[in-house]
Parts: C-alpha cells; sequence; structure tokens
C-alpha cells in the first residue's frame, strides 16, 4: 500500500522559487491504478520522480507497505527503486544495444533477482506482454512502437515491485496501441498486485483508472 | 561507425608512438653498442712514446699511481717496456729479421733503438731485440695500450703477484721454442738470473716472443726506478670515461699522451642521441594525445547517452555499474586500438628510425673513428721478418693510427620489437583507457535520472 503525505517540493530558479509540489497527499492500494491528469508544467513529473525516489522531497512522506522512503539517502534510493519501483516512459527508453529480453533481464539483474532464473523470468514476463521468442531476440529498433512499450512494461513488472510509475506511457502510440497497453497495464497490476500510476494527458485513458487523480500548479487533488 | 572511428583515431597515435618506442629502442641499443665496443679503458703513455721508434720520457709511476684516486677509476694497469739483445741477454729472438729488418739495418737505421739510443744496425748483424714488459697487472700486459693487444693465456707453470718483487718471468710460446726454456729454466737479463715460472700464448707470433716480469723487477735491472712506458686506466662506467680522461690530462700534464676514443664517439654520436630524443618526446606527446583523443570521445559518448544513463540510474543501476560499462567499453576501444597501432607501429618503425637518422645524421654510413688510435693495433715496430703478420696487439708501439676507427656504420639500425614494446602498448592501453574513463565516470556520477526524464 502506497501512502502519500505533505510532499513538499520547491525549485530554486533564476525566476525565483517553484512550487512544483505542494502539500501531496494521497493513498494507494495493491493492485490499484491510479491516473493523475494535469496540464504541462503542473508538477506531474515532479511528483512521479518524488514517488520512483529519483528525487527528494523537502517535506512530507512516501511510505509503501510501511516502509518511510522519504528520508532514503542516495544509495538507500536506488537500493529501493531497483526493487520495489518500475517505470514505463513515454519514450519506452529501452536500452538501444540490448535485446527486448535482455532489455527485461537488466531490470532484473539490478534487483538481484537469482542469475538462473532470470532468463525465465524475461521470458515470462515478455509471454505476459504478448511477445513471443522472436520478438524476445530482436533490438528495440526492430520492434514496433506498441511492440518496444510492451518491452517496457514486461521490464517494469519483471522485479514484482510494489509500485509502477508510467509516465504518458500511450504518448507515442495510436489510440488503438494506447489502448491495449492501458489494458495490459491494468492487468498486470491486478496480476502482481503492484500500484499502478499512470500521467496521461488522455482523458479516455485516465477514466480507465481505479481513481483519478488531478495536479494543478503542484496541488493534487482526486476528481470524483 | 563512431565506435571504428575513435579506435581508428587511437590506432594511428599507438601507431606513432609504438614506432617511435622502436626507433628509440633500436637508436638506445645502437649508441650502447657503439661505446660498448670502445671500452672503458684509456690509454696513458708517455708524450712522443710510439713504440720502439718512440721517444718520450718515462712517466713516474708515482704519478701514474695517483691516478687511482680519481673519481670512477677502478684500476690503473702499469708497465715498463724495455729491450733484450744478445748483448745484456742469453735469449735469442725467434723473429725472422726479414727483409724489412735487412733493408733497415743497411741504411743505418735504427731499427731496435731504445728511445733513439740503440746501436746502429747492420744488414747482416741485426738481430730482432726481445721485449720484455714489466707489469703489475699479468694476465692482461699484452691487452691493449701502448704495449700491443692479445691476451696472455698461461700454457704451463703460473703467473706471478702484481706486487712482486722477484727475478721470474713468463714468457712467451715461440721464445720458449726458440731458447729450449721451459717451466723452471732459467736466461739471464741484465746479467741477473731470471727463472721461467710459466709460459704463455697470446696467439700472436710477435707477442709470444715477449718475456713478462714483475714491475718492480724490471724497474731494478734497468736502472729505470719509478718508471713506466704505459698505463691502462680502467673506469668504472662508459659513461665516465670522458671525464676520466679529462682529470688524468690534468693530472699529468704535458708529460702523456692520454687516449680514448670516448669522447671521439660521443661526437658521432650526437644525432643518434638527438633522434633518441625527438622519439622520446614524440613517444610521451603520442601517449598523451592517445589519452585526450579517447578522453574527449567518451566525454562526447557519455553525453550522448546521457538518457541511457539516466534510464539505467532509474531502473535501479548504482553508478559503479553503470561507471564499469563505460570503462569496459573505452578498454575495448583502446585494446583495440593498441592491436592496430602494435602491427602498425612495427611496420612502419624501420622507415620512420631510417627517416629520423637521414634527418639527423644524413644517409650515409658515419664511422665512429676518423683519425683514431687503434687499440691493441699492430705496433710501430718497422722492422721484423718478411713473414711477419702484424696481429692486433703485436708490436711494442703504442698503437696504430688509423682512419676508420670500430667501423661501426651508425645509419645501419636494426628495429625490432620485443616483449617489451608489446607490454608498453598494453600498458599505454591502460593508461589511455583509466585516463579517458576517469572523464566518463566523473560525468556519469553527475547524471540524475529525474533531470534526464523530465525532459521527455
Amino acid at each position: 500500500m502506497l501512502k502519500v503525505a505533505n510532499l513538499d517540493k520547491t525549485f530554486h530558479t533564476d525566476a525565483g522559487e517553484v512550487h512544483a509540489v505542494q502539500n501531496v497527499s494521497f493513498d494507494a492500494q495493491n493492485g490499484e491504478m491510479l491516473a493523475i491528469i494535469g496540464a504541462s508544467g503542473s508538477g506531474k513529473s515532479t511528483l512521479l520522480s518524488l514517488l520512483g525516489l529519483l528525487d527528494a522531497p523537502d517535506k512530507g512522506s512516501i511510505d509503501i507497505d510501511g516502509v518511510e522512503l522519504a528520508n532514503l539517502d542516495s544509495s538507500g534510493r536506488t537500493k529501493f527503486r531497483s526493487r520495489q519501483v518500475g517505470f514505463v516512459f513515454q519514450q519506452f527508453n529501452l536500452i538501444p544495444n540490448l535485446s527486448a529480453k535482455e532489455n527485461v533481464e537488466l531490470a532484473l539483474e539490478f534487483s538481484h533477482w537469482p542469475k538462473e532464473e532470470r532468463e525465465a523470468r524475461a521470458d515470462e514476463m515478455l509471454a505476459m506482454v504478448g511477445l513471443n521468442a522472436d520478438k524476445g531476440s530482436r533490438r528495440p529498433a526492430k520492434l514496433s512502437g506498441g511492440e518496444q512499450q510492451r518491452v517496457a512494461i514486461a521490464r517494469a513488472f519483471a522485479a514484482q515491485p510494489q509500485l509502477i510509475l508510467a509516465d504518458e506511457p500511450t504518448g507515442s502510440l495510436d489510440r488503438g496501441t494506447g489502448q491495449k497497453i492501458v489494458e495490459l497495464l491494468r492487468a498486470a497490476a491486478s496480476k502482481q498486485q503492484a500500484t499502478v500510476l499512470v500521467v496521461t494527458h488522455d482523458e479516455k485513458i485516465a477514466q480507465q483508472a481505479d481513481r483519478r487523480l488531478e495536479i494543478d500548479d503542484g496541488v493534487l487533488k482526486e476528481i470524483a | 561507425m563512431r565506435s571504428v572511428g575513435v579506435i581508428v583515431i587511437l590506432a594511428v597515435a599507438i601507431t606513432l608512438s609504438i614506432s617511435m618506442l622502436i626507433a628509440r629502442d633500436a637508436v638506445n641499443t645502437k649508441i650502447n653498442s657503439v661505446r660498448a665496443s670502445t671500452g672503458n679503458t684509456i690509454t696513458v703513455a708517455p708524450k712522443g712514446f710510439f713504440g720502439f721508434n718512440g721517444g718520450g720520457t718515462p712517466l713516474k709511476q708515482t704519478k701514474v699511481d695517483a691516478l687511482l684516486n680519481l673519481a670512477n677509476v677502478t684500476s690503473v694497469q702499469e708497465s715498463l717496456s724495455e729491450q733484450l739483445s744478445t748483448s745484456n741477454s742469453s735469449l735469442t729472438s725467434p723473429t725472422p729479421v726479414g727483409s724489412l729488418g735487412q733493408r733497415f739495418g743497411s741504411t743505418g737505421g735504427n731499427p731496435n733503438g731504445n728511445a733513439g739510443t740503440g746501436q746502429a744496425g747492420s744488414g747482416a748483424g741485426f738481430t730482432i731485440p726481445i721485449r720484455v714488459i714489466g707489469t703489475n697487472s699479468p694476465g692482461n700486459a699484452l691487452v691493449g695500450g701502448a704495449n700491443g693487444g692479445g691476451t696472455e693465456k698461461l700454457t704451463s707453470g703460473t703467473t706471478f703477484s702484481p706486487t712482486s718483487k722477484a727475478n721470474v718471468a713468463i714468457i712467451g710460446a715461440n721464445l720458449a721454442s726458440k731458447n729450449k726454456l721451459k717451466v723452471g729454466s732459467t736466461f739471464t737479463a741484465w746479467k741477473t738470473t731470471i727463472t721461467v715460472v710459466g709460459i704463455y700464448n697470446s696467439g700472436s707470433t710477435f707477442a709470444d716472443s715477449d718475456v713478462l716480469m714483475p714491475l718492480s723487477t724490471v724497474q731494478t735491472l734497468a736502472s729505470a726506478s719509478n718508471q713506466v712506458t704505459s698505463a691502462t686506466v680502467v673506469v668504472n662506467s662508459i659513461d665516465h670515461v670522458a671525464s676520466v680522461d679529462k682529470a688524468i690530462t690534468k693530472s699529468l700534464g704535458s708529460a702523456a699522451d692520454v687516449t680514448s676514443t670516448q669522447a671521439t664517439i660521443q661526437a658521432q654520436l650526437a644525432p643518434l642521441n638527438s633522434v633518441k630524443t625527438i622519439s622520446t618526446y614524440t613517444l610521451i606527446g603520442a601517449v598523451i594525445g592517445a589519452a585526450l583523443i579517447l578522453l574527449l570521445s567518451m566525454l562526447m559518448i557519455v553525453r550522448e547517452r546521457r538518457r541511457e544513463v539516466g534510464v539505467l540510474k532509474a531502473l535501479g543501476a548504482p553508478n559503479r555499474s553503470i561507471i564499469t560499462q563505460f570503462i569496459s567499453e573505452s578498454t575495448t576501444f583502446t585494446i583495440l586500438g593498441a592491436i592496430v597501432g602494435f602491427i602498425g607501429g612495427v611496420a612502419i618503425s624501420s622507415p620512420i628510425t631510417s627517416a629520423l637518422i637521414s634527418a639527423k645524421g644524413g644517409t650515409t654510413t658515419t664511422n665512429t673513428g676518423g683519425f683514431v688510435r687503434n687499440q691493441g693495433g699492430a705496433g710501430g715496430f718497422i722492422g721484423g721478418g718478411s713473414g711477419f703478420t702484424p696481429p692486433a696487439g703485436a708490436a711494442t708501439g703504442g698503437g696504430q693510427l688509423r682512419f676508420g676507427g670500430v667501423g661501426n656504420t651508425l645509419t645501419q639500425i636494426h628495429t625490432s620489437a620485443g616483449w617489451s614494446t608489446l607490454a608498453f602498448a598494453l600498458l599505454a592501453a591502460i593508461v589511455i583507457a583509466a585516463i579517458g574513463s576517469t572523464v566518463a565516470t566523473a560525468t556519469i556520477v553527475r547524471i540524475r535520472p529525474a533531470e534526464v526524464l523530465r525532459s521527455e
């Protein structure tokens, strides 16, 4: 279970202080999918960075299954992230010189998944997102956008993290493919009992989430 | 393509450094070879002394002894050269007079005069005098210096001690045979009975007609107290020969001729030393250049792959893991560059070395000698039989003066790449990779995944 309380993040720029995230609080259950919508510059990416432990908040707490994460140091955040957080990006961000399967295995390697089980786990995850062995052996450049995003989802879920953060996962895909990706995310979240946060501009995508949150000038509120 | 480009540029730089290393080694080997061939000895003789025909006043032994106190001098071998004839000895020379001796004797010359005071020769009555060498270095008395060359080896009997004052002698095999002498036999010299304690063979017909005796004994019998006619100063290193040469000249002043080939050699080797310096600096420059190339290339590569680094960090990759990956990449570049560079360096080292030497010293053969006194050269003894073949160091003279010196051709330099060159290539690759990787490492550590991913 994810518990976020009173999260603040302020950036100091030449133009002055920017309150990217202000007093954000919300909870999410395991297996639940939340959609976060907001305009550009509203603080979505900053919130995602804080939740993904890519950045440290100025104040507030992030609690996953009873573990307080906001005060972890850099090394601790890296270690926790490798095991409990999965990312899905708009531009897929697969490693170009690795095959699809190797990309999945990479996440398992970072999470210290047993070496002898990584290959089988990667095959299992690729199968879960609908990619066969042939696709798994291809490098990202030899896959379509939708297939690359499937690989990214397989990679994100491979190490069985508690939290999946998807930043505009359908932004580079056509509507049909995007729809399949969202369904895939939802199914994977349900199957692995992971909390999925999807940042999106697309209201139709957002409506498929269990709950919708809107962020505006760093302030988060739940949409009924 | 970019990786291939980096490897090619690295290979060119390593090729240059390897070729410079090989050139430097080859030139260095040549320099050492030439210098070693000239030896680490300095010959000291009385001014104007030139074998039987030479003049000059013998050196004072006390002054020659003092040379041992000079810095870097390890030993001083002294000798006094005298002559025996039928008038002051029971010995008969085994060397035939020959046509030269007869001709010289008939012209009223002075073939056997000692310092210009000997009897007039007559073709019919002329006999070859017997050389007596008083030495404090038995075993080396015939090596180099004013006594000529050759190394005596005892074939029977024993030698005498360097400080002996006994009336003993080691005689050459020819002289022993001619006079039917063996170990334990005696002969007379300066009206004194001398006992043969050893017989030697030097491989030289002329030198095997000599008599070697303790220096003190000869000085006493020949009334030449405190006199030496030759000294060979042994220096502890070839590098110090020139300085010791100067010190001896300063110590003995105008009384002595001090000769070594080192000074001449140094001047002749100057172009090679210049090539060595150039190749050393070029070698260092090439390695630094290669390191800079890799450093900048890695910087460019890391910057281009910032997003990938950010993603890896987001996935939980520790800095150590990412840095290791980039270091392995840069190491691969340099090892491939080193392999190609090693092959290229070996291939072009010979023409590059030749070009460098040609630019500095011309392409023609360069002799190291010029007008050089040949160590152990055939002596100045003019007489002798018609069958006399001047061996290496046969005569009593102060050595032969001749053109040509050691005869080495300085441009005939052989280049080769050994294990040390290969080891250098690997070491250079490691150093280059390490330098190149430091930039990658520093850049990777600074990359923050949140900033990289925010720019999506």
